[in-house]
């Protein structure tokens, strides 16, 4: 852990918006190669809105969401528009689960933000994220192997991936298919909270790119 | 002629709803993409099934997407509305292309797109009245951003009681994307899964490396593979080969795993895509057969080949060798056993040889590739019917290929039981047991070692039961006692032999027709004559002997010289292969071409050949289609088919003198020995065809 924590100060040190990874050996690997479902989840730290250094390992022993997000992507609004990613947010939070929504989005491309423009939106939408991090280098989201947003991750208690990919089963930027749609995440939160393995563990991730440099 | 009735709604695209979130970008201008719905025909008739098709105008930078949309975005969709019977089936689609966002791959479309659609009318459809087809198509469109967009369609025809007549703008469009909609595969596929990799194995035998410059397989599905990952591929004597990133869905290669393969082929004028439809089966065995797999299948598959018709007489013969001679010493069974076995694995070997031989020089061969010669199927047929002849008690050879009798235990007997084998073999060829396949499968596909090492498993299994007998003693006394039983029973395996001398005089005419049949069957009747005259000629001696020898010799190289000159010497034989394939093609020659064209008739001429992609696609796509047929019968066009996947000189010279290098070519002569011809197009479609002949 003292590795991490030297991670974590030297990132401290620094400005901006810049990501590190442990040991800065993983570099940015093409897609989905990079992680794997029932494999631990690899370990990041990345800027919160709140200036704040955060890394997964801060939340070990508790159940962890990754939700990458745009906010102009259709996709996107589709889920936020139509509240179902309030929903879930407010649904998974109030169980002790953490939400991270991670905005990969590179600076001139559509969803970059500033972080004052992330808690707006938090705000306005009301969301309600455990935090929201801002990775404009893209390096964890390519460590992850996010295409999409939304893409969404669960992360169980022992640092086990356990879900990765869509939302739901309704792939369409429609609103009204938000109802009747079989939530996957939902399914996963479910499951990891009651011992049991996630039946739909791996799905395609549907929405826009991710805007990486 | 009636003005067209076709009435294009052009449709305003729509951008779904929803207010700008705060910290919106500038919105695109939109409509990125414009719509319309084509028609191929002017009309439409009770019944009838046409197509229409989804035109997307895609603004230059922005692109739609394909089935699979890759690892992001979402296929073009449309909600019918139809009038009542009307049914429309799925979007047909061209293949895509590939666009490559980060560490995504998407896979759509740019610029244009048509994506056709069959429309069934009901039978009941009155003429005279209209109909509109309506309905709303919604798709996403995508630059760095992406935008979703809707529009609704529809289209009205009239319905008429004659033949509709074809849509001057629709027809080409959807002609010309229709033509792009892969086609099924014509060689089998199969892909091995690594935890890393997914290796596709497309069996496209004769691929000519040289031709083709690019290869890419579309998954249909996301997860069997990396979307984005590169595409390492090959081209040997197996076909091509194509390894990629495995992708992160683990039930994806379970089962098959289907999708688009695109070859990118070098043509003369430049390069054409040709998109196949594949359907590539998981190998036997989660990792393919290892070679050891394939061994012991090969050896359960000999085994099995003991039981088949043209083989179970051969080993019971030599079982009942044993039964008689049980007594005989046991180092001479041994070594008779073991005699028989060398035999047949020297045949194997020789077979194996052949194939390994013959691959190395290009051809595409698999076991009982020699019966795909004529003339070996009618020699076959005669070793087969002697050995019948024989069982029957009709010609008594006896001692020399049962292996049986006195012989026996003498010394000279030994040659007699290694060309048993050799014997077994050859009637083994025809048969191919369960197992056999996929070991011989795997033998083509490996280097020579281990394919030889296939082969001898196989023959090792052929010859196993007997020499088991031989080297097992006890086994022996599992035998029935002797009796006149075995004489009932041989007689009675004649049968199995006569059945498949009928089939091989089948598999005859299937070759080389009637006149083949007629060579092979009088050969027959010389072999049953020169059979009599060998016995009849045993009960006499010294000169009488001599002068019988020498006739069954005579007799013997008639019955075998018929059929060789008629089907070697004959080129009527190929003729008659060529007309069988695709029906209506006679092989190209150049005083063919001209005697046809002094006679003043029109012709077609398709100088193709076996290794090129471009021409098979053209063939199933617009040569063979019911319209292109019509067409040349509608003119009485006479079609030639120029082969050249053997370099012909006289062909070459065709391609020559037009300025080619290479196929594919067509040509179309109007009527008329001064005419020039028409060149068509490489690349073309049925309506290409149909134009230029309806031309003439």
């Amino acid at each position: 852990m003292s590795k991490l924590r030297l991670t974590r100060r030297t990132f401290l040190a620094g400005t901006g918006a810049a990501v590190l990874v442990r040991g800065g050996l993983l570099a940015p690997t093409p897609a989905a190669a990079a992680v794997k479902v029932g494999a631990p989840a690899p370990a990041f730290t990345a800027t919160a809105t709140t200036g704040k250094g955060v890394s997964l390992a801060d939340y070990r022993g508790q159940v962890v969401v990754l939700e990458w997000t745009n906010h102009d992507c259709p996709y996107v609004r589709k889920h936020y528009e139509s509240g179902n990613m309030q929903a879930l947010q407010k649904e998974a939070t109030g169980q002790g689960v953490t939400w991270l929504t991670i905005i990969s989005s590179s600076p001139g491309t559509q969803g970059h933000v500033s972080p004052r423009q992330a808690d707006e939106l938090t705000t306005t939408r009301q969301a309600s994220p455990s935090a929201v991090l801002l990775d404009p280098t893209g390096v964890v989201g390519q460590m992850y192997g996010a295409t999409n947003t939304p893409h969404m991750y669960v992360i169980d208690k022992a640092g086990m991936l356990v879900y990765a990919g869509a939302i739901d089963d309704k792939p369409t930027a429609r609103r009204s298919d938000v109802q009747g749609a079989q939530n996957y995440v939902r399914a996963a939160l479910q499951a990891v909270a009651a011992n049991q393995p996630v039946k739909t563990p791996i799905t395609r991730a549907y929405g826009c790119t991710v805007k990486y440099p | 002629m009636r003005a067209p009735a076709v009435r294009l709604i052009l449709a305003a695209a729509l951008v779904a709803a929803g207010a700008p979130a705060a910290l919106a970008l500038p919105a695109p201008a939109s409509p990125l993409v414009a719509v319309e719905l084509l028609a191929e025909t002017q009309s439409i008739a009770a019944g009838r099934t046409f197509w229409v098709a989804l035109r997307q105008a895609i603004t230059p930078g922005w692109h739609t997407y394909w089935m699979n949309p890759g690892d992001s975005g979402e296929p073009p969709r449309i909600e019918w509305t139809l009038p009542a019977g009307f049914t429309a089936g799925e979007i047909q689609w061209p293949p895509p292309e590939r666009i490559a966002a980060g560490p995504a791959m998407s896979y759509g479309y740019s610029r244009e797109v048509v994506l056709p659609i069959a429309v069934t009318a009901p039978p009941g459809l009155a003429p005279g009245g209209r109909v509109t087809l309506r309905g709303r198509a919604s798709w996403i469109v995508c630059e760095k951003t992406c935008v979703p967009e809707e529009a609704p369609i529809a289209l009205t025809l009239p319905v008429t009681a004659t033949m509709p007549a074809l849509d001057p703008r629709g027809a080409p469009l959807i002609a010309a994307a229709r033509r792009t909609v892969p086609a099924p595969s014509p060689w089998p596929a199969s892909f091995v899964a690594t935890p890393e990799h997914v290796t596709f194995a497309i069996a496209a035998r004769g691929l000519d490396a040289q031709r083709v410059s690019e290869a890419w397989f579309y998954p249909a599905r996301w997860g069997a593979i990396e979307h984005a990952a590169p595409q390492r591929w090959r081209i040997d004597d197996a076909g091509l080969t194509l390894e990629v990133a495995r992708g992160p869905l683990p039930e994806a290669v379970a089962g098959p795993v289907e999708g688009v393969l695109v070859v990118s082929e070098r043509l003369d004028g430049g390069v054409a895509r040709q998109a196949f439809a594949v359907r590539a089966e998981p190998h036997a065995g989660s990792g393919g057969l290892s070679l050891l797999q394939a061994a012991a299948l090969a050896l359960a598959g000999g085994l099995v080949l003991n039981l088949m018709p043209c083989v179970l007489p051969v080993l019971s013969v030599k079982a009942l060798g044993l039964v008689r001679h049980a007594s005989g010493r046991r180092a001479a069974l041994r070594a008779h056993g073991l005699a028989y076995t060398a035999g047949v694995l020297a045949s194997f070997t020789l077979v194996a040889g052949t194939l390994i031989g013959l691959r190395a020089g290009g051809q595409q061969l698999g076991w009982g590739f020699q019966l795909q010669s004529p003339l070996f199927v009618t020699l076959l047929a005669y070793v087969l019917f002697v050995m019948a002849l024989s069982l029957s008690g009709a010609v008594v050879v006896g001692a020399r290929w049962t292996g049986a009798g006195q012989a026996l235990a003498a010394r000279a007997g030994y040659a007699g039981s290694f060309f048993t084998g050799a014997l077994a073999t050859v009637a083994a060829t025809p048969c191919t047991a369960p197992f056999m396949s996929a070991a011989v499968g795997y033998a083509a596909t490996q280097p020579w070692t281990s394919a030889l090492l296939v082969f001898e498993a196989l023959g090792l299994g052929l010859a196993l039961p007997y020499l088991l007998l031989t080297l097992v003693p006890a086994w022996q006394r599992l035998l029935p006692a002797p009796g006149s039983w075995m004489v009932r029973l041989e007689q009675l395996l004649a049968f199995p032999l006569y059945a498949s001398v009928a089939w091989l005089v089948w598999v005859v005419s299937q070759q080389a027709g009637s006149a083949g049949v007629a060579a092979a069957v009088a050969g027959l009747v010389l072999i049953a004559f020169a059979g009599w005259v060998y016995q009849v000629s045993r009960a006499a001696g010294g000169r009488w002997r001599r002068v019988a020898t020498a006739g069954v010799v005579a007799l013997g190289v008639a019955a075998i010289g018929a059929p060789a000159l008629d089907l070697l010497v004959d080129t009527r034989a190929a003729a008659r292969v060529a007309r069988a394939d695709g029906g209506a093609w006679e092989p190209f020659s150049p005083q063919r071409l001209a005697e046809l064209r002094a006679a003043g008739r029109p012709v077609f001429v398709n100088v193709t050949a076996a290794w090129c992609l471009t021409c098979l696609v053209n063939e199933r796509v617009a040569l063979r289609s019911a319209a292109v047929t019509d067409a040349f019968a509608r003119k009485g066009v006479v079609r030639l088919k120029a082969d050249w996947t053997t370099r012909d000189p006289a062909i070459t010279h065709v391609l020559g003198s037009f300025g080619r290098n290479g196929v594919p070519l067509y040509l179309l002569y109007p009527p008329g020995a001064a005419a020039e011809p028409t060149v068509l197009p490489q690349i073309l479609s049925e309506s290409v065809v149909v134009d230029a002949t309806e031309k003439i």
